[in-house]
C-alpha cells in the first residue's frame, strides 16, 4: 500500500524556487491498478520518482507498506527499490551489453543471490513474459514489445510488492502497448500494486484508480471499488 | 554485490570491449614488463663487475693521480721497491684513439704497460704473445689486442703479424686477447696494449694514468694501501692529488655505482607505470560518463552507492591486474632474449617482479578511485535520463 500526505516537491534553478508538487495526498491500496494521469509538466513523473525514492520530496510523508519513509537516505531507499519496488520505464532501461536474462537477473545481483539461482529465476520469468526463447538475445536484438517484457520481467524478478511504471506504452504500437497493458492489469489481480504514470485516457481507462494531476495539485481521485477477481 | 560478481561483472565488460581494454592495458603492460627487464640489466651488469672483481683478487692497489700531479713513469720504480715484501707494480698510460688498417677504422682505448699487466690476472691470450720485456726494451711498435678490437678491426680473421695504424704510427699486431666482459673501468676487450716505452713517444709524454699493485700476499694489501697513502699525502701535501683504491673499495664504489643505476633503470619504468595508471584513469573517467544511463538502472534496481563505486573500482584493477600478469610474462620472455640480443646478461629479481605487480594492481586502485567515485556520486534521476 501507499500513502501519501501534503507530499511537496520544490526546485530550485537560478535562485528561484519552483514548486512542482503542492500538497499531493491520496492512498493506494495493495493489488490496486492505479493510473497517475495528467499533461506534461504537471508533476507526475516527479511524483513516481518520489514514490520510487529516486528523488526525495521537499515536505509531507510518505507511507509505504504502512512504514514511513519519508526520510531514507540514498542507500536505504537503493534496499528498499530493490526489495520492494519493480520499475518498468517507457524507454525500457536496459544495458545493452547484456543479454535479455543477465538483464533480467540484475535485481538479484544486488540480493547477493549467487549466480547459478539468478539464472534460473530470471529464466522463470522470462518465460512467464513469453520469451523463454529469447534468454541469450541482446536488447537490440528484440522488437520494443519484447524489450518491455524483459522490462517486466525484471521488475518482478526479486517479487517486490509494488510495481512502478513510467509510460510503459508511451514507445510502442497500439496492439503491443495493450498487450503489455493486460500483463500489468493480470499482476495487479495477482495482488501486485502497480502505479502507471501516463498521459493516455485510453491507459487509465483500463485502471480502477485514476489520480489526475494538474500543476502540481490532485484534480480528481476516482477508484473502482468492486473486486473483479 | 560480492566480490565474486564484482569481478565477473568486470571481466565481462572487459571481455566485450577487447580492443579498448588491451589498448587501456597496454600502459600497464609496458610498465610491469620494463620493471622486469631492467632490473634484470641492471642486476646482470651488477653480478658481472663482482665476478669479474673476483677473479682478479682481492690483493690489487690502484693508485691513480689527479689531473694535474705530476706522476711519472719513474714512480714504478720507486714504489716497487717501497716496501719490504715484494710487489708487482704495473704502470699504464692510458688515452683513447682512433685506429685503422688499410681497410676498416674504430676507435680504441690505448694502453701504455708493461709485460707485468699479463700477471694481474684476468685476461688471457687468444693468439700471439702479449708484450714481452724486450720489446719494452727497444721501445718497438707492436701492439696486443682486445676481443673486442679483434671484431672490430679485422673480424673472425687472426690479426697476428697484420699491422695497425695508431695516432698516425704504425703498429705489429703481436698477440690477441681472449673476451674477459665488462670490469672495473673501461673492459681490456675495447683496449690496444702496446709498450709503455712506445707510449712515452706516441702520448709525447711521461705521466702516468695509473698505476696497478699487485701484493703477492693478501695480508699485505691493506698495508700497502696505507703506505702509499701516507707516501702520497706527504709528498704532494694532499690526501686527493693521489687517489689509491684498493680492490676493496673499488667493489664498493662500483657497487654502489650499479645499485644507482638499477634504481635509475626501475625508477623510469616506475614512471611508465605511474602513466599506465593514468591511461586507465583517463579510459575509466570515458566509461563512467559512457555508461551514465547504466549507472542510473542499476541504481534504480537497486544498487548502493557503494556497489557503484565497488563495480568500477573492480573493472580498473581488473584491467591492471590483467596487465600486470600480461606484462610479467612478456617481461620474463624479453629478459630471457636479453643475453642473446644485447649480449650482456639478466639476472632475475623476485623481488622487482612483486614489486611491480603490487605496484600495478596499486595503480589500479588509486586511479581507478576517482572514476568510481564519480560514477556513485551520479544522481540516478539524470543518470538515467543521460542521452550519451
Amino acid at each position: 500500500m501507499i500513502q501519501v500526505t501534503n507530499l511537496v516537491k520544490d526546485y530550485t534553478l537560478a535562485a528561484q524556487v519552483y514548486r512542482v508538487l503542492n500538497g499531493i495526498s491520496f492512498t493506494i491500496p495493495q493489488g490496486m491498478l492505479s493510473a497517475i494521469i495528467g499533461p506534461s509538466g504537471s508533476g507526475k513523473t516527479t511524483l513516481l520518482n518520489i514514490l520510487g525514492g529516486l528523488d526525495s520530496p521537499s515536505a509531507g510523508q510518505y507511507l509505504l507498506n504502512g512504514r514511513d519513509v519519508s526520510h531514507f537516505g540514498p542507500d536505504e531507499w537503493a534496499h528498499e527499490r530493490n526489495h520492494t519496488i519493480g520499475f518498468v520505464f517507457q524507454s525500457f532501461q536496459l544495458i545493452p551489453a547484456l543479454s535479455a536474462r543477465d538483464n533480467v537477473a540484475l535485481p538479484l545481483v544486488y540480493r547477493g543471490i549467487p549466480q547459478r539461482l539468478r539464472r534460473i529465476r530470471a529464466d522463470e520469468e522470462l518465460e512467464k513474459v513469453g520469451l523463454g526463447h529469447r534468454i541469450h538475445h541482446r536488447p537490440q536484438q528484440l522488437s520494443g514489445g519484447q524489450q518491455q517484457r524483459v522490462a517486466i520481467a525484471r521488475a518482478l524478478v526479486a517479487n517486490p510488492p509494488v510495481i512502478l511504471a513510467d509510460e510503459p506504452t508511451g514507445n510502442l504500437d497500439h496492439a503491443t502497448g495493450l498487450e503489455i497493458l493486460e500483463i500489468l492489469r493480470q499482476l495487479s489481480q495477482a495482488g501486485k500494486t502497480v502505479v502507471i504514470v501516463t498521459h493516455s485516457q485510453e491507459v487509465a481507462q483500463v485502471c480502477r484508480q485514476v489520480i489526475e494531476i494538474q500543476d502540481g495539485h490532485i484534480v480528481t481521485n476516482t477508484m473502482e471499488m468492486e473486486h473483479s477477481l | 554485490m560480492t566480490w565474486k560478481d564484482g569481478f565477473i561483472l568486470a571481466f565481462h565488460g572487459m571481455i566485450s570491449n577487447k580492443l579498448r581494454a588491451i589498448l587501456t592495458m597496454l600502459g600497464v603492460i609496458i610498465g610491469v614488463a620494463a620493471v622486469i627487464v631492467l632490473v634484470a640489466i641492471g642486476q646482470g651488469a651488477s653480478s658481472m663487475v663482482t665476478s669479474r672483481i673476483e677473479t682478479l683478487g682481492t690483493n690489487v692497489i690502484f693508485v691513480s693521480p689527479a689531473a694535474g700531479t705530476p706522476f711519472p713513469v719513474s714512480e714504478t720504480n720507486i714504489v716497487a721497491h717501497a716496501l719490504p715484501f715484494s710487489l708487482q707494480v704495473v704502470p699504464s698510460m692510458n688515452t683513447g684513439s682512433k685506429v685503422s688498417t688499410l681497410t676498416t677504422q674504430g676507435s680504441a682505448q690505448i694502453a701504455g704497460t708493461t709485460p707485468s699487466y699479463l700477471r694481474l690476472g684476468g685476461i688471457s691470450l687468444a693468439a700471439g704473445h702479449f708484450i714481452t720485456p724486450e720489446e719494452v726494451s727497444a721501445s718497438q711498435h707492436v701492439a696486443v689486442l682486445g676481443a673486442n678490437q679483434v671484431s672490430n678491426l679485422f673480424g673472425a680473421q687472426n690479426p697476428v703479424g697484420s699491422s695497425i695504424m695508431i695516432m698516425g704510427q704504425k703498429f705489429q699486431v703481436v698477440g690477441a686477447l681472449n673476451a674477459v666482459g665488462q670490469g672495473p673501468g673501461a673492459s681490456q676487450d675495447n683496449e690496444i696494449f702496446i709498450p709503455i716505452t712506445a707510449a712515452q713517444t706516441l702520448f709525447r709524454t711521461t705521466q702516468l694514468s695509473q698505476m696497478i699493485v699487485k701484493t703477492s700476499n693478501p695480508n699485505q694489501a691493506n698495508l700497502t694501501a696505507d703506505y702509499l697513502t701516507n707516501l702520497y699525502t706527504n709528498e704532494f701535501g694532499s690526501s686527493t692529488a693521489v687517489s689509491v683504491a684498493s680492490e676493496d673499495q673499488v667493489l664498493l664504489t662500483l657497487q654502489a655505482t650499479r645499485a644507482t643505476f638499477t634504481n635509475l633503470l626501475a625508477g623510469t619504468a616506475a614512471i611508465a607505470l605511474l602513466v599506465g595508471g593514468i591511461g586507465i584513469m583517463n579510459i575509466m573517467l570515458v566509461s563512467v560518463t559512457e555508461r551514465t544511463r547504466e549507472i542510473g538502472i542499476r541504481r534504480a534496481l537497486g544498487a548502493t552507492r557503494e556497489d557503484v563505486l565497488l563495480q568500477f573500482l573492480f573493472e580498473s584493477m581488473t584491467m591492471s591486474l590483467s596487465g600486470g600478469l600480461i606484462g610479467v610474462i612478456a617481461g620474463l620472455g624479453i629478459m630471457h632474449l636479453v643475453p642473446l640480443i644485447l649480449k650482456t646478461p639478466a639476472v632475475f629479481s623476485p623481488a622487482a617482479l612483486i614489486l611491480a605487480f603490487v605496484f600495478s594492481t596499486a595503480v589500479g586502485l588509486i586511479f581507478g578511485l576517482y572514476p568510481a567515485i564519480k560514477a556513485s556520486g551520479l544522481d540516478p534521476i539524470h543518470a538515467l535520463r543521460y542521452d550519451g
